[in-house]
């Protein structure tokens, strides 16, 4: 069921809600299935795929921190052929919205991996991982740099049809650079941020807590961060669809990341720490939508409007 | 001034293992030792609190295949012994004689042992490090010489407790041809096989997920 006020379109891609859930902390989205209506979703990102088998790296893997946590998976997941062949059927038969989220080694990994994709039903859009800071090769190192970012995002977009959404990597030197290059090599809409490059050390052994060294840093400990580099790419890309990520677990922060300029956003560490979360969000917007009487479209870049404009909203509601 | 007690840490949920149940009661029971901010948390809950509970996940210990005639040894580190209540009731439901390696650093690790009085189905056996209680040295060696000294064998050890007894006790089971089975420890993210945090090197596979394919894995799986 699709409630009044709750699609969204970010170009080519219509949603029937702008809650999604971020790649790397769904799955495959099958494991959530006792936890939450997969169809009501928004649209969920899968593990970041490749184009075979992937183990990952040796633990630890995480760290915890305040109000967050570190992680260097290492982008362990069962490869294209597994996820096409055993994953995606099971999906489409649950009527669930899935994005594939795609990365590689060689800008020829991907367009590999993306022309794979292609032959398959049931695919809303492809999301790059430019931005995975915990692998040698490959992922960061294309976001980090706006000529090898336009360069990748230009060859996928060769290959695929399909909505092509590129994860920006918040440790780019110049974020604005960077989704400008992805912009104009030809990504439909940008989806921000992924981790933090961050680090934690035993102060008993002074080794790092995570066998990579470092990892990357997500949760609610990011937000701000977060919610700052969407303002700040909505505001000087307006136009550009959005897709905000960082520490979103309520309610009040979709709106917040809403207002920054995102038009849908995706939940990340939350499913670790509550599972239902992503549904108990789209039911929790549905109902400030209804009682607001507000379209999630009426919602988009308020932040952005001069401050002596009055909120264009129906508050009438609110006692 | 005021600090609000609800504190940014810990963020994410722990895993526990559930040390016994009461259905009539409709209780279970945790055994948890303080050992940091989120434990710590846990101790300062009071009577009547409430806390989220995301479970049962996870495998469980095995009985299948074992009779009265047959007995087992259950081998623990300090608070690994937390499961091994409920694992008691079972054997003594099915009247399996069980003995209780229990072992720690020192005495100030074996609090745990008044949990199991009236509970274990066959022998108690407690080591220390230090010394400090039962016999000196790790428990793993007190278990091999205690099978090792056995007219027949046991028919199947069940363990819990840090990797390094794991690692102390796999050779062992190997040698002596017992099978075993683990309750692996390993840092979790989520629970449910999704953030992959909890892997263990896997002896024919890169890794193995402990949540989803164990906590409780055969020693052979694990690449040691």
């Amino acid at each position: 069921m699709v409630a009044a006020g709750l699609p969204v379109r970010l170009g080519p891609l219509e949603l029937k809600n702008p809650i999604l859930t971020a790649s790397g902390t769904f799955g495959y989205g099958l494991e959530f299935q006792d936890f939450v209506d997969l169809s009501k979703i928004g649209g969920i990102c899968t593990k970041g795929l490749s184009l075979s088998p992937h183990a990952g790296n040796p633990p630890a893997r995480i760290w915890e921190t305040p109000s967050g946590m570190l992680n260097a998976i290492g982008l362990q997941n069962v490869g294209i052929e597994a996820f096409l062949d055993e994953k995606l059927p099971r999906l489409r038969e649950l009527g669930v919205t899935v994005i594939a989220n795609v990365w590689g080694d060689l800008e020829e990994d991907y367009v590999t991996v993306v022309r794979a994709l292609e032959r398959a039903e049931g695919l809303a859009a492809v999301e790059l991982n430019i931005s995975c800071p915990n692998v040698e090769r490959g992922g960061m190192l294309f976001g980090n740099s706006p000529s090898a970012t336009a360069s990748l995002v230009a060859k996928v977009r060769a290959a695929t049809r399909r909505p092509l959404i590129v994860k920006l990597s918040p440790n780019a030197p110049d974020l604005v650079e960077s989704a400008r290059a992805a912009r104009d090599g030809g990504a439909d809409v940008l989806s921000l941020v992924n981790t933090f490059v961050g680090m934690a050390i035993d102060p008993e052994t002074a080794r790092p807590r995570l066998s990579f060294g470092t990892g990357g840093l997500s949760g609610p400990a990011i937000r701000p961060l977060a919610v700052r580099m969407v303002y700040q790419v909505a505001k000087a890309l307006p136009g550009t669809p959005l897709i905000g990520i960082g520490g979103i677990a309520d309610l009040s922060d979709v709106l917040e990341f809403l207002a920054a300029g995102a038009t849908a956003v995706q939940v990340g560490t939350s499913n670790f720490r509550d599972p239902s979360v992503s549904g108990r969000l789209v039911d929790e917007l549905a109902a400030y939508c209804a009682e607001r009487r507000v379209a999630v479209t009426d919602l988009v870049g308020r932040a952005h409007a001069p401050a002596a404009t009055p909120v264009p909203l129906d508050a009438g509601a609110e006692g | 001034m005021l600090e609000v007690p609800e504190r940014s840490r810990p963020y994410l949920r722990r895993a526990y293992s559930v040390a016994d149940v009461d259905t009539d009661r409709g209780e279970v029971e945790f055994l948890v030792k303080t050992i940091g901010p989120g434990t710590s948390a846990l101790e300062r809950l009071t009577v009547g609190s409430s806390a989220r509970l995301l479970g049962p996940l996870g495998n469980s210990f095995s009985l299948s295949g074992l009779s009265a005639s047959d007995r087992v040894a259950v081998v623990a580190g300090g608070i690994g012994a937390a499961p091994f209540p409920l694992l008691y009731r079972a054997l003594a439901a099915a009247r399996i004689p069980g003995d209780l390696f229990l072992g720690g650093r020192s005495s100030a690790d074996l609090s745990i042992a008044s949990r199991f009085s009236g509970v274990v189905t066959g022998e108690l056996q407690i080591s220390t490090d230090d010394g400090s209680a039962g016999r000196r040295g790790f428990i793993t060696d007190l278990f091999a010489e205690r099978a090792a000294s056995l007219p027949s064998r046991y028919a199947r050890v069940f363990a819990c407790g840090p990797m390094p007894m794991f690692a102390a006790l796999a050779p062992i089971v190997a040698r002596l041809g017992i099978p075993a089975e683990f309750s692996t420890e390993a840092a979790m993210g989520c629970g449910f096989g999704v953030c992959l945090a909890c892997v263990i090197p896997g002896a024919e596979q890169p890794f193995l997920v402990s949540c989803q394919e164990g906590p409780i894995l055969e020693p052979a799986r694990i690449r040691w």
